[in-house]
């Protein structure tokens, strides 16, 4: 008995260890947003004077709109566009299906730094000048095969008898489409999305070598930055609450609906 | 299927929507990193009624990528051998001298300058030479000052150097210790200057890095780094322990110019920034900030009288009395071997 | 069902246009001579000849294979305990322990290495050491959720009968979960190995100037020499190097699969 208390407590230290391990930069981050000095190194006492700094700085706000801006159209659209090719492909010879996936692949499998020149130079070459367009369409380049992948799977799960049934039963393809196939792979959908936003969030190469004059993602503004500002912090620590709200929403939203059909159980 | 699509449309023309507002009157500047006094721009676009758009790149080498994928800017402000390429492949737009009036207020340092004499293509921006900065508790000025360059051979300095990771800078080094001419086309100049600089590298492992060397030498992070002027002038007003010098071997003086590329969409505007920033009031604001050195004569003259903020500071105006200083030119062969060499360098 | 098929065609257009396209025009630059704002056609295959004979690109390239095999020898043998420790846990547990994994994912990379950039400025560290620890930050996470995702599918009756079958944890271990969890193995080094080669900003920030691997070196052809044919070519070597490795780890799968 008592090798499987120390086995626990073995194991709840590794996990915490590592999870300590990943926190550090970010607590570092949040740590740092508050120092009354500039420096990085030495925390010389408390200070609120970055984040209002932070909000004064234009360039930085608008980074931050940018980003946002990019990742929420480059999620919907690619998850749109991703779904819908994800059933068509689903449905499509074998054949053709292997040749799309593999090609879809490569975006996932390229270095990011190729898919971002690729891209660079495509944009150059057919004379559409880099801006907030090519930023875009860059994004949603590299999202939308992370949306197949996560859907795909789910859709070969299908039971292909449901659909063929709703068909039978005189309802048009759109509808059964709508009403049949998508609540059925919605969770794939979802996980799809997320993981599309995150990618979209995480970027930085495919963003810097595809804007124009005066587009910048949080990444690049913070990459072209000379010394060290404080105010990257303030805005860090920011960003980490935003993300930890959202993600206690995302996670408690199932949790509250299950409760909910708990309750309109007799 | 309609919804979603009429959702995603408009979310797309949302995006847009800031491509959209460059109808309105807006400008497209490019410059340094940390090279500007932003109140500065937000000034101009009260006083204007325009939109800035700012963007800064690290090198002119990066400049001139940008400019070459298309991006269209209104104004950029980059170094002097790179002005001189543009100038040479056209892509530069005159001045309109009727707008920017304020070239009567620039120091005579930095008026004739070889690329553009009469300032019909640029104005000067910010000036420097390259430096080294040491700590004085770390090591002898005597043996700095006697060795030049040198001192970068020396394996005492091991692990605490900093370098400034700019491929014709560190060449420039290595070509002044030699004796040649930073601007050489001599291949064998070159590759003396590769074994010097692989030398170098054994002996003292110099860490290559931007401006992080900065508020590096501010903190006391290494005993010396070659760094620009102006970064010299502000680690040395916070650290005291700092001081600057300008090896008598020669060493190269930049300077960083503001012109207004010949795609630019709106070339008025861009004068009137031109003009604005060389103001002496803008000017004065501008250099007390960066540190780095401002072309205005007045603002000069105020600024190391007594009593004004950089009065006692040598590294401030750089030298203009030795011969052996070199303003850098474009130069094939400088310019796409020493990237590449400079990596080999580091891999020695 | 078959006007579901239809519905394919639009991504199989943008796909033309987005990705191989663009593969397209690198591989073009990376055939041609200089040159490059007007191509010209000189088909050449020096641009190759030119990384290949030289032993300081080949060192670089080295360099940054070696770097990507210690990051995701080390995720592995890090996050492999970590994510079996998680699927022990209860089921809400798990959850938990996910979403904690998950939300740094969130916050942008440059961020986080810059925080570490702040880190190490305390410690005295070579930059090759700063540079494994700033790729092993990044990558541990996605190693942890792959092998998990893939034990945590694994039915839990396989175990029970192993145990029956009088195996001691050890084994059981051994012969059932690990052999079952090698897909996740698989894509976990997949998404580590990858990107760790062509890393370049983690480099470049944490590593100084001092650290030069393939990535940087494609970006140094890019921005500051101007010579985009070569930059391309050694793009399209590293993307080769990444292709192969792929089909060979598609080949073990398929191999263990069949087993």
């Amino acid at each position: 008995m008592r090798t499987r208390r120390t086995s626990k407590i073995f194991s709840s230290a590794y996990l915490v260890v590592i999870l300590l391990f990943i926190y550090l930069p970010i607590g570092y981050l949040v740590l740092f947003s508050f120092n009354e000095g500039k420096s990085m190194t030495n925390f010389s006492g408390f200070s609120l004077k970055w984040y209002e700094n932070m909000f004064s700085n234009r360039m930085m706000i608008e980074s931050i709109t940018t980003t946002l801006i990019v990742a929420v159209v480059a999620t919907v659209v690619s998850t749109v566009v991703g779904t819908v090719a994800a059933i068509g492909l689903s449905k499509a010879k074998r054949i053709l299906r292997s040749i799309v996936l593999e090609v879809n692949n490569l975006p996932v499998m390229n270095p990011d730094i190729v898919t971002a020149i690729g891209l660079m130079l495509l944009f150059i070459s057919i004379k559409l000048q880099l801006g907030m367009v090519t930023l875009i369409l860059s994004h949603i380049s590299f999202c939308i095969p992370y949306v197949i992948l996560t859907v795909m799977p789910k859709l070969r799960q299908l039971d292909d008898n449901v659909a063929e049934a709703a068909l039978d039963l005189g309802a048009t393809p759109f509808k059964a489409l709508i009403k049949v196939i998508i609540p059925q792979i919605l969770p794939a959908i979802i996980s799809g999305a997320l993981i599309a936003f995150s990618m979209s969030l995480d970027d930085f190469v495919v963003s810097y070598f595809n804007t124009g004059a005066g587009i910048n993602t949080i990444s690049m503004y913070v990459y072209s930055m000379k010394r060290y500002n404080l105010s990257v912090n303030s805005m860090s620590t920011l960003i980490v609450v935003v993300v930890t709200l959202i993600l206690i929403l995302v996670n408690l939203i199932p949790w509250i609906k299950d409760k909910k059909s708990q309750k309109e159980e007799p | 299927m309609t919804k979603k699509l009429t959702a995603v449309l408009l979310l797309i023309c949302l995006a847009l929507l800031p491509v959209c507002s460059l109808a309105a009157d807006t400008l497209n500047i490019l410059n340094y990193g940390d090279y500007i006094d932003d109140q500065i721009i937000y000034d101009f676009e009260k006083e204007f009624g325009v939109r800035i758009n700012y963007s800064t790149n690290d090198t002119p080498e990066s400049m001139y990528t940008k400019l070459q994928t298309g991006v269209s800017y209104d104004v950029v402000v980059t170094s002097d051998y790179m002005i001189d390429r543009l100038i040479k492949e056209n892509r530069i737009m005159k001045l309109d001298k009727s707008i920017v009036t304020n070239l009567d207020q620039l120091s005579d340092s930095v008026k004739n300058l070889y690329f553009d004499p009469d300032n019909d293509y640029s104005v000067p921006y910010f000036w420097q030479n390259v430096v080294l900065c040491y700590d004085t508790t770390k090591i002898d000025p005597a043996k700095v000052e006697e060795k030049g360059w040198a001192i970068l051979l020396d394996p005492e300095l091991e692990g605490h150097v900093f370098l400034f990771d700019s491929p014709r800078d560190i060449f420039m080094m290595a070509l002044k210790a030699l004796g040649y001419s930073a601007n050489t086309e001599n291949k064998d100049e070159l590759t003396e200057a590769f074994d010097w600089l692989v030398k170098m590298n054994q002996a003292i492992h110099p860490s290559y890095v931007g401006d992080e060397m900065i508020d590096g030498m501010a903190q006391g992070e290494k005993w010396m780094a070659m760094m620009y002027s102006g970064d010299a002038t502000y680690a040395s007003m916070e650290n005291e322990k700092l001081a600057v010098w300008a090896p008598l071997d020669g060493t190269c003086i930049a300077y960083d110019n503001i012109f207004i590329p010949s795609n630019s969409a709106n070339p008025e505007m861009a004068n009137k920034f031109i003009n604005y920033v060389l103001d002496y009031p803008n000017s004065l604001r501008n250099t007390v900030l960066t540190c780095y050195t401002s072309p205005n004569a007045k603002v000069i003259e105020d600024v190391t009288a007594p009593g004004g903020e950089f009065d006692g500071v040598e590294s401030y105006v750089p030298r203009t009395d030795n011969e052996k200083d070199e303003i850098y030119t474009d130069n094939e062969l400088l310019r796409t071997e020493t990237p590449e060499l400079l990596v080999k360098v580091k891999l020695q | 069902m078959k006007s579901f098929i239809r519905m394919s065609y639009p991504y199989i257009l943008w796909i033309a246009i987005f990705i191989v396209a663009p593969m397209f025009m690198i591989l073009l630059y990376a055939v041609t001579r200089s040159g490059n704002s007007t191509l010209t056609f000189t088909f050449t295959l020096e641009n190759f000849g030119r990384f290949f004979s030289d032993p300081d690109f080949i060192r670089v390239l080295l360099n940054s294979l070696r770097i990507a095999l210690f990051t995701t020898v080390f995720c592995l043998l890090i996050g492999y305990p970590a994510a079996l420790l998680i699927a022990n846990l209860s089921e809400k547990a798990q959850t938990m322990m996910l979403m904690l994994l998950t939300l740094p994912m969130w916050i942008n990379m440059l961020l986080k290495t810059y925080a570490w950039r702040g880190i190490l400025l305390n410690t005295e560290f070579d930059s090759e050491l700063k540079v494994f620890i700033g790729m092993v930050y990044d990558f541990l996470p996605f190693m942890i959720i792959q092998i998990h995702t893939a034990i945590a599918k694994l039915d839990p009756n396989l175990l029970v009968a192993a145990y029956d079958l009088g195996a001691n944890k050890w084994r059981s271990f051994l012969k059932v979960t690990l052999p079952l969890s090698v897909p996740g193995i698989i894509s976990g080094i997949t998404l580590v190995f990858l990107p760790a080669v062509s890393s370049f900003v983690i480099p470049k920030m944490l590593g100084g100037g001092d650290y030069v691997l393939i990535g940087n070196l494609i970006e140094i052809y890019f921005q500051q020499t101007g010579d985009w044919n070569f930059g391309s070519a050694i793009s399209l070597i590293m993307a080769l190097i990444i292709i192969l490795a792929m089909w060979a780890t598609r080949k073990l799968d398929r191999t263990s699969q069949e087993d």
